[in-house]
């Protein structure tokens, strides 16, 4: 194909154009042929493990949570979409979706106690509760897995880390390091006096004052003046033991 | 002579049998014979006590003389005693209730494991009918243990085959002292057992996972060539509206979303195929005009997409939004639409797309999502609403200019006006008609402030724009 002045070289370019698109839709048309070829022995491998293994999935929550963990170094994500192969052979996209409304309904009912805000094993327990006709018991792991899923919706739906344990956010509000200190501080007792933030965490009076403060505002803390010695104290119904008896009376 | 036909057992010297390594006693019977019918040979072992452990059935005769064992790898059937239920009713009643194993032998007779044939043997309980009743389950447990596998040496076996055995004198005694012993170390081992199998199950499992996960890995792979593909096309103008490229690019997409891989959705591209099945149907019913019918094609819908979105999900929000008055949280309707479903759930990543395919379609409900992250479903006629809100309190004055400048330009210099209305209505996530109808009165207030005597001289001042009240009737 030499390169021709004029319009007849135009016209050639053009051919040569033509040819050379011809032959990438056609290398794209192996490339999907392969690929294709591929999902499909991949979806037949995938079919063998469902069959030997769906009930070990389901039943074993250590094997579940391995699971996710090399799904994830893998890069795919089994929970993406009901649709994909991993719900329809595998069965488990169902079991996380129906995790996340349950996990919301329980947020929904303690926030005015909690104020957004439950511990990571009262949710668990709470929802053992409610599944107890369902088959399978859900563990830490789970609940973690379905709400990261709900994520997606907004509304703050997250896990946040206070000192060691984990609380489930369910509103936007967003907590700052302040906040996340006096928690933890409020885990020992379930309740903080302004003296005793000042004291342990050596701040100021008036940054303990703030920031309680802003925490009452959000309704994660509430007041109680009735004390003998007259300090106010302020308690933490997402961190105390305390509240693990109220929740289950509503639900 | 015997040991021909069963292998030897040893005992001690006190005619207690020596265990191997790993093996429990499970069961103790006393006055118990073993008969083989197919064997005319067989000599009569009869009276004896018989044990069941984990590995092996004992049989020691009173004598203690010598003692042999029945491997239970060599069984390779219990029968159970319902089994041989043509005998009557009577004669069950009154005869010794039996037991019996089929076990491999070799040819000539030997009970060994992995014989070629195989020979019944009938256990006979002449004792206590009360321990006789447990007996039968407690074999069955010992020989479904397979204690001898988990255990890994062979010596439980085949090592009874070889070995001599041990005859020591005296006579029997001190069994009814191992008793509680036995029972005790005979759950652990059960436990211990049960453990080693799930164990053993899980290590199978682990084994598929990783076959599994390297497959995947090669899959996610390729489908990073697929996906820097379809970045790279969906750039490209020109091959966008190539139809055959399209179609394969949806594909490429819908095989992504199987695999579980996120696909890169970008604004042209509407998502992968599986978000879409019913597409040309179901747009034919929606597209009003031409121009917006060029659009949605050149995007495509997805089949299962394209009926969540339009016919199911925006059927189903309806009633909550209007419940709600106007606004509902894309979390509750999650909820809702979930628990209305039962089964066959929608992940919330589907949730999130099919609510943003609606800007592609004229629905009248809209996703919105606030500076707090926190994302609602609202009906259009809502932020209608809003909008004319707004403008009659005169707050977003100069948004509220700059967009009916827009609307008029489109209208006057685009040759298919109404299809950049309906793109620009979208963008705001309020109805054609809305748009239209805020720009006209906006147009007429500019219009009046404009008409002012002393407008050109002194202009006219933002405040002035803003106090916008009580005329929004004379639009005409």
């Amino acid at each position: 194909m030499r390169r021709r002045p004029g319009i007849g070289g135009l016209q050639t370019a053009a051919a040569a154009r033509d040819q050379y698109r011809l032959l990438g839709e056609n290398v794209a048309k192996l490339k999907t042929d392969l690929m294709k070829e591929q999902l499909a022995t991949f979806r037949s491998q995938l079919e063998d493990f469902a069959r030997k293994h769906k009930n070990d999935i389901r039943k074993n929550p250590a094997f579940r949570s391995q699971f996710h963990e090399m799904c994830a170094k893998v890069g795919v994500d089994p929970l993406a979409s009901n649709k994909g192969f991993w719900a329809e052979l595998l069965g488990i996209g169902d079991f996380y979706y129906e995790l996340g409304v349950q996990i919301v309904d329980i947020c929904l009912a303690t926030r005015l106690h909690n104020g957004g805000l439950i511990k990571l094993e009262e949710l668990c327990k709470l929802l053992n509760q409610r599944r107890k006709s369902a088959r399978e018991a859900v563990f830490d792991d789970d609940c973690l897995r379905a709400i990261s899923k709900l994520k997606v919706l907004g509304s703050g739906f997250e896990v946040i880390s206070v000192g060691k344990r984990k609380l489930v956010r369910s509103v936007p509000t967003e907590l700052n390091k302040d906040h996340n200190e006096i928690l933890e501080l409020a885990q020992a007792q379930g309740f903080v006096t302004v003296e005793e933030v000042e004291r342990r965490i050596s701040w100021s009076s008036g940054r303990a004052t703030d920031a309680l403060e802003t925490l009452l505002d959000e309704g994660l803390a509430m007041i109680d003046d009735g004390h003998r010695d007259g300090k106010r104290r302020y308690w933490f119904p997402c961190v105390s033991s305390i509240s693990s008896y109220v929740g289950a009376e509503t639900l | 002579m015997t040991g021909k036909w069963l292998p030897a057992a040893e005992l001690t010297g006190s005619g207690r049998p020596v265990l191997h390594p790993g093996e429990v006693e499970c069961s103790l019977l006393s006055s118990v014979d073993l008969e083989c019918e197919e064997n005319p040979n067989f000599p009569l072992f009869k009276s004896g006590l018989l044990i069941v452990t984990t590995h092996r059935l004992l049989w020691i005769p009173a004598s203690a003389t010598a003692a042999f064992a029945i491997p239970l790898a060599a069984v390779s059937h219990i029968f159970s005693s319902s089994s041989s239920s043509k005998k009557s009713m009577i004669k069950t009643m009154f005869a010794s209730p039996r037991v019996r194993i089929q076990v491999s032998a070799t040819p000539e007779g030997r009970v060994e494991e992995g014989g070629s044939r195989s020979v019944v043997i009938t256990l006979v309980l002449r004792g206590k009918s009360d321990q006789s009743d447990s007996f039968s389950g407690k074999l069955w447990e010992a020989w479904r243990g397979r204690a001898w596998e988990s255990a890994g040496d062979s010596g439980s076996s085949s090592g009874v085959g070889v070995g001599v055995g041990g005859v020591g004198g005296g006579g029997g005694g001190g069994v009814s002292v191992r008793m509680p012993v036995v029972g005790v170390s005979g759950i652990l081992r059960k436990e211990q057992e049960m453990w080693e199998s799930t164990d053993k199950s899980l290590q199978d499992a682990f084994q598929d996972l990783n076959a599994l996960m390297s497959k995947a890995k090669e899959m996610v792979m390729l489908a990073e060539k697929m996906r820097l593909k379809l970045l790279s096309g969906s750039n490209n103008q020109a091959s966008a509206a190539n139809d055959e490229e399209m179609g394969s690019k949806e594909e490429m997409q819908d095989w992504l979303l199987s695999v579980g891989i996120a696909s890169p959705v970008t604004k042209e591209s509407a998502g992968a195929l599986y978000h879409q099945q019913l597409s040309r149907q179901g747009v034919e019913r929606l597209a009003v005009d031409n121009g917006k019918m060029g659009v949605i094609q050149r995007c495509g819908v997805p089949h299962y997409m394209f009926t969540l979105v339009n016919v199911v999900l925006a059927d189903f929000v309806k009633v909550p939004i209007e419940r709600a008055g106007g606004m509902v949280n894309l979390i509750d309707i999650y909820c809702l639409f979930n628990r209305a479903r039962g089964t066959e759930l929608i992940s919330p990543e589907d949730l999130l797309q099919a609510c943003s395919l609606w800007e592609k379609f004229d629905v009248p409900v809209m996703l919105r999502k606030f500076d707090s992250g926190v994302m609602v479903i609202q009906s259009k006629s809502y932020r209608d609403e809003e909008l004319i809100h707004e403008l009659q309190r005169g707050l977003p004055w100069f948004q509220l200019v700059t967009m009916t400048l827009s609307v008029f330009l489109c209208m006057s210099l685009w040759p298919a006006p109404w299809q950049a209305l309906a793109l620009m209505s979208h963008d705001i996530g309020v109805t054609t008609f809305a748009l239209i109808l805020t720009s006209k009165m906006v147009l007429l207030r500019i219009k009046s402030l404009v008409l002012k005597p002393d407008a050109l001289r002194t202009g006219i001042s933002a405040s002035d724009a803003a106090n916008y009240t009580g005329d929004c009737s004379s639009y005409g």
